[in-house]
């Protein structure tokens, strides 16, 4: 069966757990205090009856009568007949033998006087006086059970113990309401003191009623206080989940609040903050990225439809369809081309696009890249300088030889004409170092940052004569990254600029 | 009717200035932001085409530099498509935004309308008594019977029909019929317009002697 939701919150566990602790710990400790309280109680009372009782005892064996001597035990009297008391009281004046108890009584002691006058001094008198104490009251019977002496408060039906209850040591029982302690003395006659213990039995109550009242505050307040401070303890996790839920549903640029920044949570809450705030950058690329491709995709396309669309509006000669259809070629070939690029952009950065390293001789592939370009350079007369030496590298060959013809393609579009493109490489301990440089109109510094972004275009316009798209420059630095190089740019605006790149070994 | 295209792709302006020339309209044109405001400035357009995404000055820039002193019906092209956008190129004072890639049709008969709302000619036929011109098809019909004009008979008829009422001055004709492309002879106007009285009846068009010409409204 599966556990209720309610306890499925940890809050609610912990409660339940320490509710469970508490209620063991204040029971025992409770019951605990109860008993001995109790036991202390009517120690103190038993403690009183015996103090009487033994007075009681002791002035009756001294009234035995004027100069009258104990009158001798009776022949067959076990001669082992001293009272033991149950209990070791330092207090005791008698020598007790430890441990033996006197067997029930079986003697028959004769010459002991049934009845006797027994008067009682007033200091014993004072002990059960009914004003000031708590109603202690005494009974003596006789040998043969008589009452010889009952003080003024005892109770009405007082029974003697039976004959086989009563031994020579004080012994206590609760009775009727009553806690009585009763002995034997040495001539048989049964001593009883007794006190109506209700009151006491009513302060126990009470007692018991208040520890258990009190156990109920504590386990009340600890559960109230535990439960307060488990709720504030939890509301930042709660905070923190309820941001995240909205964050998750779309508001990316939403922030978990945090208060104290070291706690657990505090750290918690950091970690979380900083993953939606890498999330929301991604995302807003992503956009951009996506907005740009779309937006360079558009004109090709207005111009194939704009082109369509009119020359199929009327009809046309064999020249004009083909003028038609050849730009709506060129268009698609831009497409293609912007596609084509798009695709490579986004396996690098998916990091899909896996290098193939190999040694080669960097050399010859920049002089063969130079040579590629040469016939674009031709028409404007733009001469090539070149310092390449004889350097062998570390790299994917192809992907590099994209690299340098992008640069090389673009030194001699931004260049003016009759202008020179000087291509040096260098290598040293740590890297090897390509650059091109130009003779052109320079960039411009506000926009060297954006350089290597995708789309970008100094002047910021949008189109490209030449049907080139933006993304040449972005690719080139993704292809250098991944070999664990640098592409970086110096320019002078009038004079031109220099492109280098970095390769390690 | 005499448009101005701002456009910095060669192609698509090449290809929007032949379509526009098809349907009748004098067309002039401008690669760069710098090259369109001049000539926007310079010369009473019936409309402009403004490209947003232009090099050195971009189509915001100029619509606002046009608009402190003409009241030129421009219409935004644009890949910018984005609601914040079109709503800037309205505000900023364009008069129709339009996304591209477009339809060519869509973009025609909203520079038609475009026109007509700017001479408060809201209607797309225009009846002259017992003369009915469509200025969507182009077609003009004399008490039902379709009468075939040039297109520059057309092209005048249709201005004079626009702004009937005014007297439109033969300069004014000239400016508006004509672009820079064309190379034209004063009085070809002249020929043209009785030409067109031939065909439509000598009292639709009056003369104001050195003044200009007149549809009667």
């Amino acid at each position: 069966m599966k556990p209720p939701t309610f306890l499925k919150s940890i809050r609610a566990r912990l409660v339940l757990w320490l509710a469970f602790l508490l209620v063991c710990v204040l029971t025992g400790f409770g019951i605990t205090a109860f008993q001995l309280h109790r036991i202390n109680r009517f120690e103190q009372i038993d403690e009183e009856l015996e103090f009487r009782v033994a007075t009681l005892g002791r002035e009756l064996r001294g009234r035995m009568g004027p100069g009258r001597l104990r009158p001798p035990p009776p022949a067959d009297w076990p001669l082992d007949a001293a009272p033991v008391r149950p209990r070791d009281r330092p207090s005791s004046p008698r020598a007790d033998t430890p441990g033996e108890r006197h067997p029930p009584r079986a003697f028959t002691p004769r010459g002991m006087p049934e009845g006797r006058d027994i008067s009682l001094s007033p200091a014993t008198l004072n002990l059960f006086d009914e004003v000031t104490t708590n109603g202690f009251y005494y009974v003596i019977w006789s040998f043969g059970g008589a009452p010889l002496k009952t003080s003024t408060n005892a109770p009405a039906q007082l029974q003697g113990p039976a004959p086989a209850e009563a031994e020579t040591q004080v012994q206590a029982r609760t009775r009727d309401g009553c806690r009585e302690a009763f002995q034997l003395n040495s001539i048989g006659e049964c001593i009883l003191a007794g006190r109506p213990i209700a009151a006491d039995l009513t302060a126990l109550r009470h007692y018991a009623w208040w520890l258990a009242a009190a156990g109920s505050a504590v386990l009340a307040l600890g559960l109230g206080s535990l439960w307060m401070l488990t709720t504030r303890a939890i509301r930042p996790v709660e905070d923190i989940s309820a941001a995240a839920r909205r964050i998750a549903d779309g508001d990316l640029s939403e922030r978990i609040r945090i208060g104290e920044t070291d706690s657990e949570l505090g750290r918690l809450a950091a970690v979380l903050n900083s993953t939606f705030a890498r999330l929301e950058a991604a995302f807003s690329q992503q956009k951009q990225f996506t907005a740009d491709a779309s937006h360079e995709l558009r004109t090709p396309i207005s111009v194939i439809i704009a082109e369509a669309q009119t020359t199929l509006a009327r009809d046309r000669s064999a020249a004009e369809y083909r003028d038609t259809v050849e730009t709506c070629l060129d268009a698609a070939q831009q497409m293609r081309r912007l596609t084509q690029s798009l695709l490579e952009l986004a396996r690098f950065d998916a990091g899909q696009e896996p290098l193939d390293p190999t040694r080669f001789h960097l050399s010859e592939r920049l002089r063969a890249c130079i040579d590629l370009i040469r016939p674009l350079a031709a028409p404007r007369g733009i001469t090539f300088e070149t310092d390449l030496g004889s350097i062998e590298t570390r790299g994917d060959p192809d992907r590099l030889c994209q690299v340098f013809t992008n640069l090389l393609t673009n030194a001699v579009h931004y260049n003016r004409d009759h202008g020179q493109v000087r291509v040096l490489a260098r290598t040293d301990r740590n890297s090897t170092a390509i650059s091109v440089s130009d003779s052109g109109q320079g960039i411009a510094p506000e926009d060297i940052p954006h350089l290597f972004k995708r789309f970008y275009r100094g002047d910021r316009a949008r189109t490209n004569p030449a049907g080139r798209s933006g993304l040449g420059l972005a690719i080139a630095k993704a292809i250098v990254d991944a070999h664990g190089g640098t592409l970086d740019v110096d320019s002078t605006p009038g004079s031109g600029s220099t492109f280098t790149v970095r390769l390690p070994h | 009717m005499r448009i101005l295209i701002v456009e910095d792709e060669p192609r698509l302006l090449r290809s929007l200035a032949k379509a526009l020339r098809e349907e009748g309209y004098a067309v002039d044109t401008a690669e760069t932001g710098d090259d369109g405001l001049y000539k926007a400035l310079n010369c009473d357009y019936d409309a402009i085409l403004l490209d947003v995404m232009l090099p050195r000055l971009d189509g915001w820039e100029i619509l606002a530099q046009l608009r402190r002193s003409k009241p030129t019906p421009v219409l935004m092209l644009t890949a910018r498509d984005a609601t914040p956008d079109r709503v800037r190129g309205l505000d900023a004072g364009a008069d129709d935004y339009l996304v591209k890639p477009f339809d060519l049709t869509e973009l025609l008969a909203r520079l038609r309308a475009l026109i007509r709302r700017a001479v408060g000619q809201p209607r797309p036929d225009l009846t002259l008594r017992d003369v009915v011109i469509d200025t969507r098809a182009r077609t003009v019909t004399r008490s039902g019977q379709p009468v075939p004009l040039t297109a520059r008979e057309y092209a005048i008829l249709e201005y004079l029909a626009l702004h009937r009422g005014a007297v439109v001055t033969r300069s004014a004709l000239y400016e508006h019929l004509f672009d820079e492309t064309d190379d034209t002879l004063s009085n070809l106007v002249d020929v043209h317009i009785v030409a067109i009285r031939k065909k439509l009846g000598a009292e639709l068009i009056g003369t104001r002697r050195g003044q200009g010409y007149c549809i009667e409204p």
